[in-house]
């Protein structure tokens, strides 16, 4: 099974005035393609601080982490800009869309930064998606005309569309009701499914676990448990 | 065909609309701000429009009724011209008229005897300049006086009157056809008197005139003090559209030939208001800096609030591979929209406001009576109505106001991508 992220030794400190804070304690793992992983633990277990190590939005202190096959390490701001365009797509808890923007706009927003110009094949692009999912109709709605649920689709569709080597979630469940929380984690699994898309949820919900094909649990900062999550075999 | 885009930024198109839908969605805001700058260049452009009027009204003044385009002196005069000299003077003003005429440029000349005078109501004395001017032949060739006159009539040179300036009759409590007794000494230092009536009362806007000058008859004049022909100086009108600088070096050549005259241009004859114009100028460009510097702290304000607003949305746009580049080209994008759209409805009532009084005027008695604002007008100032210097003051301004937005931009650019995420 190909390898889509590799993490080596990885660690993470953070400075609060003169203190050091390790928020990562040296974790080494591997996710393969298609993985839809749970990155579980208590409150400043370093899920999110994980998260964001794989999303190439921090850097770490100590180790190496590579993505598609490819260090991250040593890359200038642009080329991480770079990196991200290319290879990660985002879910927010709090959806994050912008406001301004309509549900096919901020689907499509991603393909104007990575540079695709031609019109109709992002509104091609867009609209497909859309209706993956399960959005075809409400395209034009702001985020504001749409529910917590459906602007979660929009956001999972924005981070699909552009086809990333890896999907990061920081807690997506946590801002919806049980019902819409396991709508949107049937839709993930379905695109996991459908597209090949490796999903890594940072989460403390049990519902995601529960979808989960693989759980990782972390405590202070250090890997406590790597193993199948209850969702194995049910998404593939 | 496509443009091309540089990954990690937007197109202009999307960068427009966003900016256009974000100025929108916080309505209030944007209007607070852009009115901001709306005043701020309403208040440019006024007081721009207002300082060029009154420079080219001043310098209209000076032209019509006092300086003309040049004067040609005996050589020796310009130097003592504050004491009134009657010597050096110009005795043979015919042939220097016909060589001044023939330069390309001059389009009327006319000799003047410039004096000094005591004017007197037999109670009250006050010193005044006397001209000598050639009613009937060509001093209204060269000065606009007749179209100032605000009571009786303009002189004839049958009449042994003279033209008043209306501070002066105002300070004699005079009107035309009343007396007055104009005291002077000779061009041989012998003490002359001559009771005169007061054809016309002059209010040419130029306070020298109007508060200090009384003019008579050329020849009532040369009698007056015993200058036989003789006058002081010749003045200059040069014809409409062409060059001043090259004209005025033009008389200068075509004299040069002849001794004992000096040829002063207006500027030269003027110095110390030309001064006075710089010196101006340069506590007006501060002035105008402080207003341009109104839209500027509206602008970076405004940016600075709606990048605090949005951190987390810029957090977003930068996990989702937006370069700083494309953060930064979306907030100046915003201000300089807001900075237009401020800078377009302060140029527009500005242009109302100056158009209507460029063509009605501004009467500025009520405001400054006989006291003196600096220029050489008075009553009634008339704005300068240039289409080309409002185009390029509201749209550098707006531009200005737009970069004001760099600050908080790339503030904006440099967040730290995970930080700005977490902020709440």
């Amino acid at each position: 099974m190909a390898v889509s992220a590799r993490l080596a030794e990885v660690e993470k400190t953070y400075m609060v005035g003169s203190i050091e804070v390790p928020a990562i304690r040296g974790i080494s793992m591997e996710i393969e393609s298609g993985d839809f992983l749970a990155l579980a633990g208590p409150s400043g277990s370093g899920k999110t601080t994980l998260l964001n190590l794989l999303g190439v939005l921090d850097t770490p202190t100590v180790g190496n982490i590579e993505i598609g096959g490819q260090s991250t390490g040593g890359m200038s701001p642009k080329t991480l800009a770079d990196f991200r365009n290319t290879h990660l797509g985002f879910i927010f808890q709090t959806f994050n869309l912008i406001p301004v923007l309509t549900a096919h706009e901020n689907v499509e927003f991603p393909l104007h930064l990575k540079g695709i110009t031609d019109r109709v094949e992002r509104s091609q692009k867009v609209e497909e998606i859309l209706e993956d999912v399960g959005l075809a109709g409400l395209s034009d709605r702001r985020p504001n005309e749409l529910s917590g649920g459906q602007q979660q689709r929009v956001a999972v569709a924005r981070a699909l569309i552009k086809e990333p080597t890896l999907v990061l979630a920081d807690e997506p469940t946590a801002n919806l009701d049980s019902a819409t929380a396991e709508e949107i984690m049937d839709l993930m699994k379905e695109m996991n499914k459908k597209k090949g898309t490796t999903f890594v949820f940072s989460t403390h919900d049990p519902l995601v676990m529960k979808h989960a094909r693989r759980l990782v649990l972390l405590r202070d900062g250090r890997v406590e448990s790597d193993g199948p999550g209850e969702g194995n075999g049910r998404g593939t | 065909m496509a443009h091309e885009i540089v990954p990690g930024t937007i197109g202009w198109l999307t960068t427009f609309r966003l900016g256009i839908r974000n100025l929108a969605r916080h309505r209030r805001r944007t209007w607070i701000t852009a009115t901001t700058v709306a005043i701020a260049i309403l208040l440019l452009q006024m007081s721009f429009s207002i300082l060029t009027g009154l420079e080219q009204q001043s310098y209209d003044n000076l032209i019509n009724y006092q300086t003309a385009h040049a004067k040609i002196y005996a050589d020796g005069y310009f130097a003592d011209r504050d004491e009134y000299p009657l010597e050096p003077n110009l005795s043979e003003i015919g042939d220097l008229q016909a060589t001044v005429t023939s330069v390309t440029g001059i389009a009327a000349t006319t000799p003047r005897l410039v004096f000094f005078a005591q004017i007197s109501n037999g109670v009250d004395q006050i010193p005044c300049q006397g001209v000598g001017i050639d009613v009937e032949g060509s001093d209204d060739d060269v000065f606009r006086l007749p179209a100032t006159i605000v009571e009786g009539s303009y002189l004839t040179e049958s009449d042994e009157g003279m033209l008043l300036g209306s501070g002066l009759a105002k300070l004699f409590s005079v009107s035309a056809g009343d007396w007055l007794t104009i005291l002077c000494q000779t061009v041989n230092g012998a003490y002359e008197a001559i009771d005169l009536p007061i054809t016309g009362i002059v209010g040419s806007g130029n306070p020298l005139i109007d508060r200090n000058t009384l003019m008579i008859p050329l020849t009532v004049a040369q009698d007056l003090l015993d200058m036989e022909a003789a006058v002081t100086e010749l003045a200059v009108r040069f014809s409409a559209g062409s060059r001043e600088s090259a004209t005025l070096s033009r008389l200068t050549s075509a004299l040069e030939s002849e001794d004992g005259l000096e040829v002063k241009g207006w500027r030269a004859l003027e110095e110390n208001f030309m001064a006075l114009v710089k010196m101006k100028r340069t506590g007006n460009a501060i002035m105008l800096g402080i207003f341009a510097l109104m839209a500027v702290v509206g602008i970076t304000n405004t940016i600075l609030m709606a990048t605090y607003e949005r951190t987390r949305e810029i957090g977003m746009l930068m996990a989702m591979g937006m370069r700083r580049q494309g953060i930064r080209k979306l907030f100046l994008t915003e201000g300089a929209l807001c900075g237009l759209l401020g800078s377009a409805l302060g140029t527009a009532v500005a242009f109302v406001l100056i158009y209507w009084i460029n063509i009605k005027g501004w009467n500025i008695t009520a405001m400054y009576g006989d006291m003196d604002v600096g220029y050489p007008v008075k009553d009634i100032i008339y704005l300068s109505l240039d289409l080309l210097t409002m185009a390029v003051i509201g749209f550098s301004t707006g531009v200005l106001a737009g970069l004001a937005a760099l600050y908080p931009a790339v503030r904006a650019s440099r967040l730290d991508a995970a930080e700005a995420l977490r902020h709440v």
